[in-house]
């Protein structure tokens, strides 16, 4: 999976932050576990907080710093690595992407960890999701193939992140790697190309505004 | 490796001996050196020293997030204390140590005072994949690029220093900036991937 269409700078730097809404940040997480680009832009998106974090101008407040300090140096005499759990993982069996029923770890608590175990519920023709548990605003899609989905724009973020599939919008072509990073200011008509369904993971951060009479029937179906 | 008894409080009386008054420069310090006799020799001095330059950051930028002063302080030491215990976790090729303590901070703060669970779990499954990236730079040149950094922050218009700040030091999301500056969301994405670009460290000369 080499992608092509990337996290936006801007959702980088919210990410970094740790200042992405949650839902938005799980997929995020499912676009970078596959992508080495962003990772990398990632890392420079977090050295940014540390210089500013270096920046800072801590007031002076000494005896308290002292009493901290004098803490410190008593838990070190005393704390050895076994207080600490271990931060080892078991490293990951296979590489990611190389099964391609798998799902990306970041989705796993929500939707469990494979293509073939997903649970579809009828959405409306031509359409299955499946909405996450305690996460009501991250939902999986599938779309039938050569499916034109209704017009619609976001109210606010959206991002979604192609697993299976692909689909093209005035956008371009999305394929299994890429990630839509699309605000208010889009709008788009998605149409998924013949052969496969299409299997997305698509994070909102507000409810979507549909401009059709069946997507105002869809969002009133799903209250997306 | 561990020093015996009697030379670990010798090196705790030193430490202590040590002023924890602040450097009065703000230029970034190369830890490089400090870190490797911390993970290797356990050293004490060379762990306060690091310890008395990021204590009261931490704790600012914590209080800044929205933590308490009890619970800043508490997090920033415990960020600090992991620092100590996972120090052979740390390979100065792969960033700075200021990037490093940055996200222990971060995540124990997203953990912690937020409780979004599903946080450390992306992380996790972010971290993993990341095992196969080869970044190599060596500390001269990452010194070189935080230097280049610092000074690109400090140029940041005033807008894009504005919102970059309100984004780190404030954990706002873009539509969170959006609605308490009255800006459309796509102008706030926008100023912060000029800023973004503007900072890119790896980019020579101006954009």
């Amino acid at each position: 999976m080499n992608p092509h269409h990337h996290l936006h700078e801007s959702t980088l730097m919210s990410y970094a932050a740790g200042a992405l809404p949650a839902p938005l940040s799980i997929v995020a997480g499912a676009h970078l576990e596959h992508c080495s680009q962003c990772r990398q832009r990632l890392r420079e998106a977090e050295a940014i907080g540390a210089m500013l974090l270096e920046q800072t101008q801590p007031a002076a407040n000494d005896a308290r710093r002292e009493q901290l300090r004098e803490a410190m140096l008593m838990q070190l005499a005393t704390e050895t690595e076994t207080d600490l759990p271990s931060a080892a993982r078991p490293l990951l069996q296979e590489r990611p992407g190389a099964n391609p029923d798998h799902l990306p770890a970041s989705l796993h608590p929500y939707f469990g960890s494979t293509l073939s175990g997903l649970r579809w519920r009828w959405m409306a023709p031509g359409v299955h999701c499946i909405r996450a548990e305690q996460m009501p605003s991250l939902i999986m899609l599938k779309i039938a193939p050569g499916k034109c989905l209704p017009m619609h724009s976001h109210g606010r973020s959206e991002l979604t992140q192609i697993l299976r599939g692909s689909y093209n919008d005035a956008l371009g072509l999305f394929a299994p790697g890429d990630v839509a990073d699309l605000d208010e200011e889009v709008e788009h008509q998605p149409v998924t190309a013949p052969g496969v369904p299409c299997i997305c993971v698509s994070a909102l951060d507000a409810p979507l505004v549909f401009s059709g009479w069946l997507a105002r029937k869809i969002q009133r179906f799903v209250k997306l | 490796m561990y020093p015996d008894a009697a030379s670990t409080l010798l090196t705790f009386d030193t430490a202590r001996i040590v002023s924890s008054s602040q450097q009065p420069s703000s230029e970034p310090t190369n830890w490089a050196g400090d870190m490797d006799r911390v993970a290797r020799l356990r050293d004490c001095d060379c762990f306060m020293r690091i310890y008395d330059h990021f204590m009261p950051r931490l704790c600012v930028y914590l209080r800044g997030l929205g933590a308490s002063d009890a619970v800043a302080e508490e997090l920033a030491q415990e960020c600090l204390l992991r620092l100590w215990l996972r120090a052979a976790d740390y390979d100065a090729a792969q960033g700075a140590l200021s990037t490093w303590l940055y996200r222990i901070a971060r995540n124990l703060h997203i953990d912690r005072v937020r409780r979004e669970r599903s946080w450390l779990q992306v992380q996790a499954a972010v971290e993993d994949a990341a095992t196969v990236d080869m970044i190599e730079r060596s500390s001269a040149e990452q010194f070189a690029d935080q230097a280049r950094l610092r000074q690109r922050i400090n140029e940041l218009p005033a807008v894009q220093a504005r919102l970059v700040r309100m984004s780190y030091f404030e954990a706002k999301s873009h539509s969170e900036i959006a609605e308490a500056l009255g800006m459309p969301l796509g102008t706030v994405k926008s100023h912060l991937r000029r800023a973004f670009l503007q900072l890119q460290s790896k980019v020579g000369g101006a954009l």
